[in-house]
């Protein structure tokens, strides 16, 4: 009996030390600083958060734009909590909201002048000025940058004085909705911070990109105030640039919570853990008793702002014939694939290069309804007959040439749960017509790789999966523009089914400068006519970019469809982030 | 002594060889996933170029940070260069942490939870199993089979009926994380408190799985050695109850001591199961989540890791063996 009592004493020691030990590993906290490391000196520190998840899946890993791939809430170009840029893109109303920026125009057709607000300055008190724009763009030519493609088709910038810059373009490949994109997606970096930097790591690309950057000065309304394994928390500045002018947003804290998986989050959302989530969530009527919501009310839920899609290697035997293609265009189920893989979080797809209603209103509706295909089994069944094809033993057609059609690899990520499903009802659908698809679900590294090489069947993506200016120019860009493309074998990091039409790109380069309103929509639909006669890609469904949902039992008011204040359905990217100034305890 | 020292060196050279080897599969597993995870980088810097020049520029230039320019054996041999300075790279998915640092911060949370975990579970399956076997009645009838029902639940199963129990449905615990997110670490007793709370319920999901197991293995060797010529022939002699228990289970403990070296030595690969459905931040999720992303660097250290704590674990039961049961030493000897 005296082993059992050493031991119970020897057993409570080890907790307590192993105890420690896990504490230990998180009180310094960062490696940095850190604001504050005793609780908030608060009454209710929960009344004063907002918790939020869906931008960041790891701790976070660097705060620093030259790695090229920094953590929450520096996590997009165009999240303004941090580092913000010029203008807020404001995907309801397809405009820039002054931020940063007070206002910009075209002084001439290839020069864009932005006039700096009044007051700005960084959270360390320097002023920010039209030097610090320069810098950011100067430096994003030195080291790459998410913004570095901007400077492509750049001449010169003009420091015209501390509160004008003129940026002025090179007319071939302008497109004036790019240039409009660089304004809401380029974060202007502090020039007295980051030359001392690169004086420091003697402009060595490396260094700069491994540089941790615990402590990141922006001219944003939070700062960087603790991070570990399992969160990321941000604290507002009360003395930011923009009180007086925007006021300031409502949370005093903003913390991102680091999950595992969608389940954990929708748990903790439902339980009113976190506040905000962007991760997918199934189901998300079957929440509303504890007091979960959507950008909007009833179905489908959430804003429709990107196109999931089948790219098609077209350059496979059989694959290659455009009435194959077709038919399987109408072969496929939509309003089952919407309303089984999408949750019904979308209206049934109209087939266009076309998203939103504002980006629709440029079709000439009767020349693209004569060409658009819809679900239907009959008709893909006429248009293969039409061609000869002919079923085998096996239900699998065949065409005159001895190809059969099929068996085609269909890719996408494994564990991806909306797309797997999707592309298993496609695989259905197309039997069903005599085309064997075979989902096929693999490692993201072996998707992608197949995707950019050329080396799959069919494959799935998301062209220009985020909301800016140049939404649909991005899109065609990414589906159909032929330039600069590898050749099947080689890395292409657009178009992966090689489509090739010079009439195509020549198109998205006069829709980049055409400013009359008659014209847009001439080329708008020819270039949509031509894409439902080729049939290149076939979009499935409507998708938001990110799934906004909130819990209203801690913060209320969150932004809406309903509220009619046009807020985008996304707190932390462009001028989805003013909906934070909104909240209310 | 002589035969001992030939012993030990024996081990020694096939534990050293299998490390070898288990280094070199170490750095080929991940390298022959098809797939490139510098992509992964690059797609993001890259959004909005559309000069394919540019867009090869940056790709090159990951791609020679990470070396993989150069070719495999070469990279090998960098691999275990670095290696051995303890450098353990730079991480893809959490560019540009260093995997030391991340593994740094990851460690103490899974041995937080392991270590009380498996010797809780440990003494008190081995108490409990001796008992059972000693005292029969209500023991063996109930704490026996109680115990063989737990320990053949798998681990991911206990652990989430354990958080559907009383994490989602009674709420007495909290259903995931390593402590109150409200709370910014520090050494003050809410923190603790928190730290406490979600400690808990991983914790009795390994401690429980562990007391099956061990408590079934010492019911048993204690059974055997109760039946042993030893006991009868101290019985006879009269020797007092307390001592006659004392030698049998001391003999019966053998190789429960086994069980739990190796235990400690495994537990760092243990946990995986435990922390994903606890989204624990320990090393089981940070390696799952590196698996996920096709970390190489990641990947590659915590198997590594978890290869050299379970060689050192075998290793040292090994020689503790050879001195502790005077079979393996006569075996020895004999051959020498």
């Amino acid at each position: 009996m005296r082993f059992k009592k050493k031991s119970t004493i020897i057993l409570a020691l080890l907790l307590i030390i192993s105890l420690l030990a896990g504490c230990q590993t998180n009180a310094p906290a960062t490696e940095g600083e850190s604001n504050s490391k005793a609780p908030v000196a608060n009454d209710d520190p929960r009344q004063q958060t907002l918790f939020v998840t869906g931008m960041q899946w790891n701790p976070a890993q660097n705060f620093n734009w030259f790695s090229g791939w920094p953590a929450w809430p520096t996590d997009t170009t165009a999240n303004p909590m941090v580092y913000e840029p010029l203008f807020l893109y404001n995907s309801v109303t397809d405009s820039l909201a002054p931020f940063l920026g007070k206002e910009y125009a075209w002084v001439e057709p290839l020069k864009l002048k932005v006039t700096l607000q009044e007051g700005t300055k960084f959270s360390d008190g320097e002023v920010l000025d039209t030097a610090d724009i320069f810098y950011t763009i100067d430096a994003a030519k030195r080291y790459w940058t998410s913004w570095t493609g901007y400077t492509e088709g750049m001449e010169s910038v003009e420091v015209i004085d501390e509160k004008t810059i003129q940026f002025n373009f090179i007319d071939k490949d302008f497109n004036e909705k790019n240039a409009l994109e660089m304004l809401a997606r380029m974060p202007i970096l502090p020039e007295h911070v980051w030359a001392a930097k690169e004086k420091e790591f003697e402009n060595d690309a490396t260094k700069m990109s491994e540089f941790f950057n615990d402590n990141p000065i922006g001219s944003g309304a939070y700062r960087v105030d603790f991070h570990d394994e399992t969160q990321i928390r941000t604290k507002r500045n009360d003395e930011w640039w923009g009180k007086e002018i925007y006021g300031l947003p409502a949370p005093q804290f903003i913390t991102h919570l680091i999950y595992n998986s969608n389940d954990a989050s929708t748990l903790d959302l439902k339980k009113g853990v976190l506040d905000y989530s962007q991760n997918f969530i199934s189901k998300v009527w079957e929440l509303k008793d504890s007091g979960v919501r959507t950008y909007l009310e009833g179905a489908p839920y959430y804003t429709e702002e990107t196109l999931p899609t089948f790219y098609i290697n077209l350059h496979k035997a059989g694959l290659d014939n455009v009435e194959v293609r077709r038919a399987l265009a109408y072969a496929l189920n939509y309003p089952d694939i919407t309303d089984k893989a999408m949750n019904g979080y979308s209206s049934v797809i109209e087939p266009s290069l076309m998203v939103f209603d504002y980006e629709k209103a440029y079709l000439d509706q009767d020349k693209i309804k004569a060409l658009a295909w819809s679900y239907d089994a009959e008709k893909a069944n006429a248009i293969l007959d039409g061609i000869g094809a002919k079923k085998g033993d096996d239900g699998i057609r065949v065409l005159p040439d001895g190809t059969r059609l099929g068996p085609w690899k269909v890719e996408c990520p494994a564990g991806w749960t909306e797309w797997n499903a999707t592309i298993e009802i496609a695989a259905q659908n197309a039997k069903a017509v005599g085309i064997e698809l075979v989902p096929s679900f693999t490692e993201w590294g072996v998707y992608d790789n197949n995707k950019s090489q050329g080396t799959f069947d069919i494959t799935m993506d998301t062209p220009a999966g985020y909301a800016t200016p140049s939404g649909v120019f991005r899109r065609a860009h990414a589906l159909l523009n032929s330039e600069n493309v590898a050749p099947i074998g080689e890395a292409a990091y657009w178009n992966y089914g090689r489509y090739d039409n010079p009439r195509v790109n020549q198109i998205l380069k006069d829709l980049g400068v055409a400013t009359d309103e008659a014209k847009k929509k001439e080329l708008f639909t020819e270039l949509n006519v031509i894409f439902l006669t080729d049939v290149p890609t076939i979009p499935l469904y409507y998708r938001p970019s990110v799934f906004y949902t909130f819990n209203e039992t801690v913060w209320k008011n969150f932004p809406t469809e309903a509220d009619g204040k046009q807020i985008p359905a996304s707190l932390f990217d462009g001028a989805g982030y003013l909906g934070l100034f909104e909240l209310t305890n | 002594m002589k035969g001992y020292r030939r012993y030990f060196t024996k081990k020694l050279m096939w534990y050293l060889l299998t490390l070898i080897v288990a280094i070199l599969f170490n750095f080929m597993l991940p390298r022959m996933i098809t797939g490139n995870p510098v992509d992964q980088i690059v797609k993001r810097i890259t959004v909005g170029m559309h000069d394919t020049d540019n867009i090869k520029a940056t790709y090159e230039t990951f791609y020679k940070e990470y070396n993989l320019d150069k070719p495999m054996y070469q990279q090998f041999f960098i691999y275990v260069g670095d290696v051995l300075q303890g450098d353990l790279g730079t991480s893809f998915s959490m560019y540009p942490k260093k995997v030391s640092d991340i593994l740094k911060r990851a460690i103490p949370w899974t041995v937080a939870i392991q270590l009380p975990a498996i010797i809780v579970g440990w003494v008190l399956g081995n108490v409990l199993g001796a008992i059972a076997a000693y005292k029969k009645g209500i023991f063996d009838k109930v704490i026996f089979p109680i115990t063989l029902f737990i320990s053949s639940i798998p681990f991911f199963v206990l652990s989430i009926l354990l958080l559907y129990g009383f994490g989602v449905a009674l709420e007495w615990f909290p259903v995931g994380g390593a402590y109150n997110r409200t709370l910014i670490p520090g050494p003050y007793w809410a923190f603790y408190k928190s730290v406490l709370q979600h400690h808990f319920l991983p914790f009795a999901s390994i401690a429980l799985i562990m007391l099956g197991g061990q408590g079934i293995g010492m019911r048993e060797m204690a059974l055997y050695e109760l039946s042993a010529d030893y006991v009868k022939y101290s019985k006879m002699m009269g020797i007092r109850e307390s001592k006659i228990v004392k030698y049998v289970f001391k003999n019966a403990a053998l190789p429960q001591v086994t069980g739990l070296a190796i235990s400690l030595g495994t537990m760092i690969a243990g946990a995986l199961v435990t922390e994903i459905v606890f989204n624990y931040p320990g090393l089981g999720l940070t390696m799952f989540k590196a698996l996920r992303a096709l970390d190489y660097p990641m990947i590659s250290a915590c198997t590594l890791l978890i290869t050299i704590t379970v060689l050192l674990a075998n290793f040292f039961v090994d020689v503790l063996y050879g001195f502790l049961d005077p079979r393996i030493k006569a075996n020895q000897i004999e051959e020498s």
